[in-house]
């Protein structure tokens, strides 16, 4: 009789918390589980507590992985962007966030992994990995990359510069950028706030754009980078 | 199961482990700071009882469910380990329906038997019945999505997954429905991790032949009968834990647990071996996992319990 053939996972000998730390994260069921019901109460929130709507669904790309590129003023910016997307996909999408920021204390580490499903990006130490990172999800099909190229949240609700990248991570490559506009956000919860507020929020996505045939250098990394803030101002 | 505080069997055991962690503790102290040994290993070890201990006495302490739910939540913890060590996790069909078979262990523990005339907590007769239901739905899951290659190795280590792990460690929930839970389960807890220390402890003094070479290269013969030394010893040393136990049952105890305790250490390390990895997990610091950790206790909770239902009755 042939020996069997066991394949454990590769996170078995992890504690749980080098789990929700480490990335990729690979699929758990009670974390799959979680993250399904946390995100309809997120849904539900946005919709009767911000009245959140959305327009320009049908610019998001269906069958191959993409980036949802929009302004950053708010904590609320990911959820409202993860709610443009089916329930069943929030598995299969990965929220930037500040390695420094979200991956350092437990309970805030734990929402950003589990219900958020957040990517770690570091963006002071080695932000060049985190962007070869970024390319190897979208390698694979069905991804979908949640980015605020403005690096961090804004201070006064106005879109600030794009950082470059952005650029370097769409530059030469035929994964579709779909820029989104949030309104309402910084109303609902600025920077240094402790509750979100009901505030009216309307996430507004358009037509994805593709940058094949530009080259992975500084000067056209800052100009996608440009385009694609103006595509994002262009939706207000 | 209630009001541990005036439970004296409670109290003798809180006062006997907090002691214990307190002597061992200085003793590590000891050995640390003025003697300068390196104690990194037994440190870390100390460190985990300190967290595993609390969570098990506030489970005892609440009562009945709270004891109940914790040992349910453990035996998932423990067939999550086996899942992802097997590779069986990836097959979330059968996981579910395994992790859905370790709480109906729970429920069927928690309620009360249907039969008015019995008016018992715990409905043994449906416990004894859920493996044939486990069983029956892991046959299913293939035949319902119409799979047929590479399903044996999922099935039977389902079933594994679920009659072991899942509801031979569950007889320990169903104990907390005892008259002399307190006793019965305490007991369990402080001798089978005894029998584990004095079979590392005998064998590091005394070892010299291999017991099982092939599974667990570390166990020796003289590990092995110093710790059945040990747990037979025991009962007689803690005798107001079986109020209802004569000589016979004492000495089954110290079998059950002396034995009993080994094979389910070895149990596991077949398994280990088998798929080719050191621990199960990683949860508890310096133990690996939750099934490292319990492993002699899977083999042991249903002998004791069958023997003590037997012989003393539950109610």
């Amino acid at each position: 009789m042939d020996e069997w053939h066991y394949d454990p996972t590769p996170d078995f000998d992890q504690t749980p918390i080098e789990r929700l730390r480490g990335f990729p994260r690979h699929p758990n069921l009670f974390v799959y589980a979680a993250r399904t019901l946390a995100n309809l109460i997120v849904r539900l929130i946005l919709r009767l507590g911000n009245r959140l709507e959305i327009e320009g669904r049908e610019h998001l790309p269906a069958g191959e992985s993409f980036v949802m590129v929009a302004n950053h003023a708010s904590h609320l910016d990911a959820p409202a962007l993860l709610a443009a997307l089916p329930l069943a996909q929030v598995h299969r999408a990965f929220p930037a966030a500040a390695a420094d920021y979200f991956f350092t204390h437990l309970p805030v580490l734990a929402f950003s992994a589990i219900v958020m499903n957040a990517m770690p990006f570091d963006r002071k130490e080695n932000p060049k990995q985190s962007i070869d990172a970024c390319r190897q999800l979208l390698d694979a099909r069905g991804h979908v990359l949640i980015l605020f190229p403005e690096g961090t949240r804004t201070t006064d609700g106005s879109i600030g510069a794009f950082k470059p990248g952005i650029g370097f991570l769409a530059a030469g490559t035929d994964v579709p950028i779909v820029p989104c506009h949030i309104d309402g956000a910084f109303r609902a919860w600025p920077k240094g706030a402790w509750v979100p507020r009901p505030r009216k929020l309307k996430l507004r996505i358009g037509a994805p754009v593709r940058f094949r045939d530009m080259r992975r250098v500084k000067e056209d990394a800052v100009q996608i980078a440009e385009t694609l803030r103006n595509r994002v101002i262009a939706l207000q | 199961m209630s009001d541990a505080l005036h439970n004296p069997v409670f109290r003798i055991y809180f006062a006997v482990l907090m002691g214990l962690l307190v002597f061992a503790g200085a003793l590590l102290a000891i050995l640390r700071l003025a003697l300068h040994k390196n104690v990194d290993h037994a440190w870390k070890a100390y460190r985990g009882w300190l967290i595993m201990i609390p969570p098990v006495f506030a489970a005892l302490l609440i009562g009945r469910l709270a004891t109940i739910v914790f040992f349910t939540a453990v035996a998932i913890g423990a067939f999550i380990e086996f899942a992802r060590a097997t590779g069986l996790y990836r097959d979330w069909w059968m996981t579910s329906i395994v992790i859905l078979g370790i709480t109906a262990v729970g429920v069927v523990s928690a309620i009360d038997d249907p039969d008015p005339a019995k008016h018992v907590h715990g409905w043994y007769g449906m416990l004894m019945a859920l493996p044939v239901y486990v069983v029956a739905a892991i046959m299913m899951i293939p035949i319902l999505r119409d799979r047929a290659k590479g399903q044996l190795q999922p099935i039977a280590l389902s079933v594994v997954g679920f009659v072991y792990i899942g509801w031979m460690f569950g007889h320990l929930s169903f104990l907390a429905n005892a008259k002399n839970a307190y006793g019965y389960l305490l007991y369990l807890l402080f001798a089978v991790p005894l029998n584990d220390i004095a079979a590392f402890t005998f064998g590091r003094a005394f070892g010299k032949t291999k017991m099982r070479p092939n599974i667990s290269p570390n166990k020796t013969w003289a590990g092995s009968i110093g710790a059945l030394a040990v747990s037979m010893l025991l009962p007689w040393l803690v005798r107001f834990s079986f109020p209802g136990f004569g000589t016979t049952e004492l000495i089954l105890t110290g079998v059950i647990v002396g034995i009993g305790g080994q094979l389910g250490d070895l149990t596991i390390s077949v398994m280990k071996r088998d798929i080719g990895i050191k621990d199960m997990g990683a949860v508890i610091e310096g133990h690996g996992g939750v099934l490292d950790r319990v492993d002699s206790l899977i083999y042991v909770a249903p002998l004791f319990f069958h023997m003590a239902r037997y012989f003393a009755g539950l109610s």
